[in-house]
């Protein structure tokens, strides 16, 4: 940890401080806390059922933990606020905008349609002036069509505006879904496993755009991955989650080395894999990797 | 022994079929025909429509249908050839008109049998006639339909073209016995089975030419009618507006005070030195047929040419003859009037059908003037601008420009039928347009709002139409309460207060519940309708006045500087009134379907989580839609209180929100226009139906067709762009060779 820059307060994005989640007598979260700082890409990795997910919608409001705090401040220059008991569109509002594990598009709207719908919920024009045709309401719709054009242009789908977003490939759904939520202007963006069920020249294509995000738009990017290559390629740091707690935390090359990690992977004890570690230190990566992007086939 | 063939028997999915085609085949027998039961004798019915000679016609048709699902591989080669499917279209038309609707209003039940068998107890009638209803209806019929069939298998041209021959012959004679059967009978007539009849003639006709002469094995339906629609901008509604321009100026009837069926030139002689003022003179003269002339040529050329100047000014040539018409008829009904010509009180009385129809004629040529304007040249020039090349380009091919036209070509052509087909229709029929279709068409597009668009379940959407009902009665003055004097209004001005009345009933019963989902909303907001019911029933503070509701609601009034306009007890004035409210409500509601709040809808709809995490607040939007419905509601509550004059709770019961949520799914949920074709289709049929079937089997019919469509067509006449592509996912591309065959090969 030691390696890490020493993050100053205003320079964290989430700040997540024990966080335990229950669903009844499940405990999904279990006293994780981290923080994220801005303009890093930070990966939360871990097994199915860690809790990566459940923490994704912690820290969007779906759900609400029963302890612990979060506080967040997604764009420069953001008090920090609380997302805890926010409703999911306010904290959309805060600058956190998402992706899902499952895509989630609007199927029935086009891609160019599913783009505006982001921009649009950071326009003020209501039902009235949009009946009554008026000037300031032309314009705004001008103007969400227009970034909704250079969004889907910065994501590739620029050819396929007009089409059914149900209709798309699913590669190009994954990135539909990520120009929708920069439709929002967000601080902060939160990717669920965007590397699931892309080919290989797929994948490569979105470490770039997930590196673009990041550098060109300064974005802070929070990533859910099972593919480690893509991880190990692309973050700033990793959070390991298994059953609930955070098992490690650090840059890529420290989690690569973490004993614990490695057991959570090899589903053996941590004195075990740790022991293994200090004997054989190049299996681990490959174990790792091998075991990650059999999961990242599953889907 | 017998038990293993029986089994065999019962696996074979064959002698499945055909048991139960014949079972469908007894259900038919059981609903058609008006057999009733008695009090001793309960199985009357059953025998009287089951084991009588009759029940064999039923089973034919249940063993035809399982023939045509067996062997449909052996029949679909012949069924996709081109002419099979108008062959079809044309023979149920002809059949429609035979068996559904009225050839001479003087005759009994009006309908064909009734006037056949008066034409065959009559003496001194003209052949043709006595042949025509005798026979010649059926047999003419039998013999072209045979010899289309045969000239598809065959493709003979020589065949097709006697065959259409034939079927217009038989269409122009049916015309013709039926005007010398209304020149025997005498009086008004709005009987309109031989036109329909012949159109269903002319369609045959074609289907025997196109099947005689295509080279194509299977049918481009499709392509084909695309490019006969596509070719000029505009041409179709400037040639269907000139055939009925001509009809109306040279047979139909204009003017027809004591049943005396005056044409154009019948009205000119009548009307000859009785002081009729010169322009309508000069117009039964020669100034109907030259406006006719100009605007057919002005907007034909522009069309053809793609000249935009040129269609704008045949455009406006229409438009002043449609002035023109309408002065030409006031003037005539006007004099009319002051020589109390069949006591009529005023203008705009006695008049025929001619008129309007040249008023519809002319308004559709313009329109025609109109699409060539403002089409642009590209959108469908280049590789479809020969009409032959055109017919060959699949459609998907074609520019979005074509479909763009089509569309606002249709909505024109619709803009004509409302403006003019009312004056033509009946007065009963004006009364259903104005109570029943014009009503239910403007709640079934504030319901739309609510589910289609924002998929929300409301089963009590009547209650909002009861608070537009009640507040129009309560500012009026109708109610037992008086409103203070300052606020004591006419009618439409109480449109507004409804409006805002429903906006906050809307929202108050939203903000709760919307946390609801699906069934438990369709709950929730069931009960809500139930209780503003009962509220009104129980007359709380003396405010509703009981189940005895409001009565004396005066009619509406307009009073606008020099304006004033007054409604009474007519019901057309009505229909203009709504033609306008509704008018208003589309617009307004077509910007917002293609608005940020529209998007917001369909994101909520489709998936209320991720539309939340990108930042729409679903609450609000759905609550706005609730408010925005609920109001739609109100207005057509207020035009409701004051049409009719007096309301009561009986008016807003539970079955009248199921009915317009039916009206909304069959129609097409989402689509404005097809809510509004689901309304009027629904709302229409009762009323059909009245004519057709016994008045107890009424609700069974329609039950039945309901049925059927939503079993052939779920996303409903029209669906919604939207809607279409969420029910149908990834299918919904359909190439030419699917399009082709019927949806029934899935039985």
């Amino acid at each position: 940890m030691s390696a890490l820059p020493a993050a100053s307060p205003a320079e964290v994005v989430f700040d997540v401080n024990h966080v335990t989640l229950r669903f009844g007598g499940v405990t999904s979260l279990n006293n994780v806390s981290l923080h994220m700082l801005r303009g890093e890409i930070l990966a939360v990795i871990g097994p199915n059922g860690a809790g990566k997910t459940s923490l994704f919608n912690s820290l969007t409001g779906v759900y609400t933990p029963q302890e612990g705090s979060i506080m967040l401040a997604a764009r420069p220059g953001d008090h920090p606020t609380s997302v805890i008991g926010q409703k999911t569109h306010k904290i959309n509002h805060l600058g956190v905008a998402r992706t899902f594990q499952n895509i989630r598009l609007f199927p029935a709207l086009t891609a160019l349609e599913n783009v505006k719908i982001g921009v649009e919920t950071r326009q003020k024009s209501g039902p009235i002036s949009a009946m009554l045709g008026m000037p300031w309401q032309r314009r705004e719709e001008r103007d969400s069509t227009r970034a909704a054009y250079e969004l889907l242009d910065q994501v590739g789908l620029a050819g396929r505006a007009n089409e059914l977003s149900a209709s798309l490939a699913y590669g190009e759904q994954r990135r539909l879904e990520i120009a929708r939520a920069l439709g929002t202007n967000p601080g902060v963006i939160l990717l669920d496993e965007p590397a699931a069920g892309t080919n290989p020249a797929e994948k490569r294509d979105l470490a770039e755009l997930i590196k673009g995000i990041n550098v060109e738009l300064g974005i802070s990017v929070l990533l859910i991955e099972h593919d480690m290559k893509l991880v190990m390629s692309i973050a700033t740091r990793i959070v390991v989650l298994n059953f609930g707690e955070k098992i490690a935390e650090g840059t890529p090359a420290q989690i690569q080395r973490d004993p614990a990690v490695v057991a959570a992977y090899l589903g053996t004890s941590a004195e075990e894999a740790s022991e293994q570690a200090s004997h054989q230190p190049q299996v681990r990566l490959i174990d790792i990797d091998s075991h990650g992007s059999e999961e990242g086939d599953q889907l | 022994m017998s038990s293993p063939t029986f089994n065999s028997f019962r696996k074979n999915p064959l002698v499945v079929r055909l048991v139960v085609c014949l079972a469908g085949g007894v259900v038919l027998a059981l609903m058609w025909g008006s057999q009733e039961g008695s009090t001793t004798d309960s199985a009357h019915a059953f025998t009287e429509a089951v084991l009588a000679p009759r029940i064999v016609g039923f089973l034919a048709l249940g063993v035809l249908v399982w023939a045509l699902i067996s062997f449909w591989p052996r029949v679909r080669p012949y069924v996709v050839r081109p002419g099979a499917w108008p062959l079809v279209s044309g023979v149920v038309t002809v059949g429609a008109a035979l068996f559904l609707m009225h050839w001479d209003d003087q005759v009994g039940n009006a309908k064909f049998s009734a006037v056949s068998s008066a034409v065959a107890d009559t003496s001194g009638l003209a052949p043709l006639v006595t042949i025509y209803f005798g026979w010649l209806y059926w047999v003419g019929l039998l013999i072209v339909a045979l010899l289309s069939a045969a000239t598809i298998v065959t493709r003979r041209s020589l065949l097709g073209w006697i065959a259409a021959a034939l079927s217009v012959v038989m269409g122009v004679l049916g015309l013709i016995a039926h005007s010398t059967l209304l020149d025997f009978t005498g009086g008004i007539d709005h009987s309109t089975g031989p036109f329909v009849a012949l159109a269903g003639y002319v369609v045959i006709a074609a289907a025997a030419i196109a099947a005689g002469t295509s080279p194509e094995q299977v049918a481009q339906s499709r392509a084909f009618m695309a490019g006969l629609f596509g070719w000029r901008p505009g041409l179709p509604l400037v040639v269907v507006g000139a055939l009925a321009t001509i009809w109306a100026l040279a047979s139909a009837t204009w003017f027809s005070p004591q049943n005396s069926n005056l044409t154009l030139s019948d009205t000119r002689t009548t009307f000859e030195g009785t002081g009729l003022s010169s322009l309508a003179v000069q117009y039964l003269a020669w100034l109907g047929w030259v406006s006719l002339a100009a605007a057919a040529v002005l907007t034909g050329a522009a069309s053809y040419l793609r000249h935009r100047l040129l269609g704008w000014i045949g455009a406006l040539v229409g438009a002043v003859g449609v002035v023109l018409t309408l002065i030409t008829l006031y003037d005539i009904s006007d004099l009319g009037a002051q020589n109390k010509f069949n006591s009529a009180t005023g203008p705009w009385q006695n008049l025929g059908i001619g008129g309007w129809l040249a008023c519809l004629g002319l308004f559709l040529i313009g329109s025609g003037g109109v699409i060539a304007a403002i089409t642009p040249k590209s959108a469908s020039g280049g590789a479809t601008a020969e009409p032959i090349r055109s017919v060959l380009v699949p459609s998907r091919l074609r520019a979005a420009g074509d479909t763009l036209t089509q569309y606002r070509s249709l909505a024109l052509a619709g803009a004509a039928l409302v403006l003019f087909y009312p004056p033509m229709a009946t007065l009963f029929w004006q009364k259903v347009l104005v109570i029943e279709v014009g009503v239910y068409v403007l709640l079934a597009i504030g319901l739309n709002v609510v589910v289609g668009w924002a998929g929300l379940l409301d089963l009590g959407f009547i209650a909002f139409f009861a608070i537009g009902s009640y507040t129009t009665a309560f500012l009026v003055g109708a109610l037992p309460r008086k409103p203070p004097s300052w606020l004591h209004l006419s009618p439409l001005l109480a449109i507004p207060f409804a409006i805002i009345f429903c906006l906050i009933a809307g929202v108050l019963l939203g903000a709760p519940t919307l946390r609801l989902r699906g069934d438990y909303l369709a709950i929730v907001t069931l009960g809500f309708g139930e209780i503003i019911r009962i509220i009104a029933i129980n007359n709380p503070g003396n405010f509703t006045n009981g189940p005895r509701g409001a009565t004396n609601i005066p009619h509406p009034v307009i009073h606008l500087g020099p304006i004033h306009v007054t409604w009474g007890l007519d019901s057309l004035p009505y229909w203009y009134l709504l033609v306008v409210i509704i008018g208003i409500v589309l617009l307004l509601f077509y910007r917002l379907e293609n608005s940020r709040l529209g998007r917001a809808w369909a994101a909520v709809r489709e998936d209320e989580v991720a539309a939340q995490a990108t930042g729409i607040n679903a609450t609000k939007v759905k609550l706005l839609a609730f408010a925005i419905g609920a109001s739609t509601s109100g207005v057509a509550g207020v035009f409701f209180a004051t049409q009719v004059g007096y309301i009561n709770p009986d008016n807003f019961v539970l079955n009248n929100s199921i009915l317009v949520l039916a009206y909304v799914v069959f129609g097409g949920m989402g689509s404005l226009p097809g809510a509004m074709a689901g309304a009027a289709v629904l709302t229409w049929l009762p009323e059909f139906l009245k004519d057709q079937v016994p008045s107890d089997d009424r609700v069974m019919w329609i039950g039945a067709i309901v049925l059927l469509m939503m079993i052939l067509r779920p996303a409903g006449l029209i669906p919604a762009k939207r809607r279409k592509a969420e029910l149908s996912g990834l299918q919904g591309t359909s190439s030419a060779e699917t399009t082709a065959v019927p949806a029934s090969e899935g039985l």
